[in-house]
């Protein structure tokens, strides 16, 4: 039998559904390739620390923001 | 310039020798940004926070181009449409572990962007309570200014004229007001389109302004940046000279005595 965690999970992030296959924070911020110092990663409206992005497990369809800093004024 | 040495601006605890904050937004590229930061002598940036684009990850990560420069963070709530939307930026912000200033910024009307006074007194509110340093822009209504600061405001930002328009000082009678009654700096923000506008509200005994569209949008930015930053200097150095009242007619400069005729 198959491991849940290896299967794919339905996420929704910023806005668009996906599935991937990862489990943590950590991961998902790695998958798109971010610095992960200037990221800022909410999940069900909860701000993840940094510190803990590593074992933040992820749930199915948990919805997830990845922010940053833009030019603004 | 030497006769400004002692001439500080503190904000939350923290000291500054400039009283220019720049927006980092709308420059033609990261490069002419870069010079144009360079050439106002800002020591505090603005910013605002987006989801990151996941197609381009790296688009727009403003921080990216800023590295090995030191400032402090002002991020804005720009997006927000009310205190519970601009409170959840502002706590977005201070996870990135950068700063804990927040430029509070809520606005409904698309054609003015003007704030919205209840919502922004609300937000400033709970967010003075968590332990930020909050920086509202506001209207530049000289009640609602002293409500901000009572609500725990570590400065507060009156508007000169709608953000991006260029208009100057609308009201330069509530700005002065504002200072007036202020125990807390005064920083302009927006509204500003030129040296001589940032002048004026540096007169008016505005502790400093906040730009970025028209230092952005100018035809040569970096240019633009320094003459703000000169016109900062020298309308904070006519603020603290003391202006000679204004009358109705003249008053010869030359002594009248001894004309030789």
């Amino acid at each position: 039998m198959r491991e849940e965690s290896e299967t794919n999970m339905q996420l929704t992030v910023n806005g668009k559904q996906i599935e991937l296959e990862l489990q943590t924070v950590q991961e998902l911020v790695q998958h798109y390739g971010l610095k992960e110092a200037h990221v800022v990663a909410e999940v069900n409206g909860e701000i993840i620390d940094r510190a803990i992005w590593e074992d933040h497990q992820l749930e199915p369809g948990a919805k997830i923001e990845l922010v940053h800093f833009v030019g603004g004024g | 310039m030497d006769i400004l040495e002692n001439d500080v601006l503190e904000i939350g605890g923290q000291k500054f020798r400039s009283r220019f904050m720049i927006g980092t937004g709308r420059y033609p590229n990261p490069y002419i940004q870069q010079e144009a930061i360079k050439a106002s002598e800002s020591e505090i940036l603005t910013f605002a926070i987006r989801r990151v684009n996941l197609e381009d990850p790296e688009e727009d990560a403003i921080l990216q181009h800023l590295e090995g420069m030191s400032f402090t963070y002002l991020p804005n709530t720009s997006g927000a449409k009310n205190a519970e939307e601009a409170i959840r930026i502002a706590r977005l912000a201070k996870a990135s572990g950068i700063s804990n200033w927040i430029k509070i910024e809520i606005s409904v009307n698309e054609k003015t962007l003007l704030p919205d006074p209840v919502e922004t007194l609300k937000a400033t509110e709970v967010l003075a309570n968590e332990g930020f340093v909050v920086l509202p822009y506001t209207s530049d209504d000289p009640v609602l200014c002293k409500r901000l600061e009572e609500a725990g405001a570590a400065a507060v930002m009156p508007g000169g004229a709608p953000i991006g328009t260029g208009l100057g000082i609308l009201n330069p009678y509530h700005l002065q007001l504002i200072v007036e009654e202020a125990n807390v700096p005064i920083i302009v923000d927006a509204g500003l389109g030129s040296a001589s506008d940032v002048a004026q509200a540096m007169e008016l005994g505005a502790s400093g302004v906040l730009m970025n569209t028209p230092v952005a949008k100018a035809k040569d930015p970096v240019k633009m940046a320094r003459a703000m930053k000169l016109a900062i200097d020298a309308g904070r150095l006519s603020y603290l000279a003391g202006r000679i009242p204004k009358k109705k007619y003249a008053t010869a400069s030359s002594v009248l005595e001894h004309i030789s005729k």
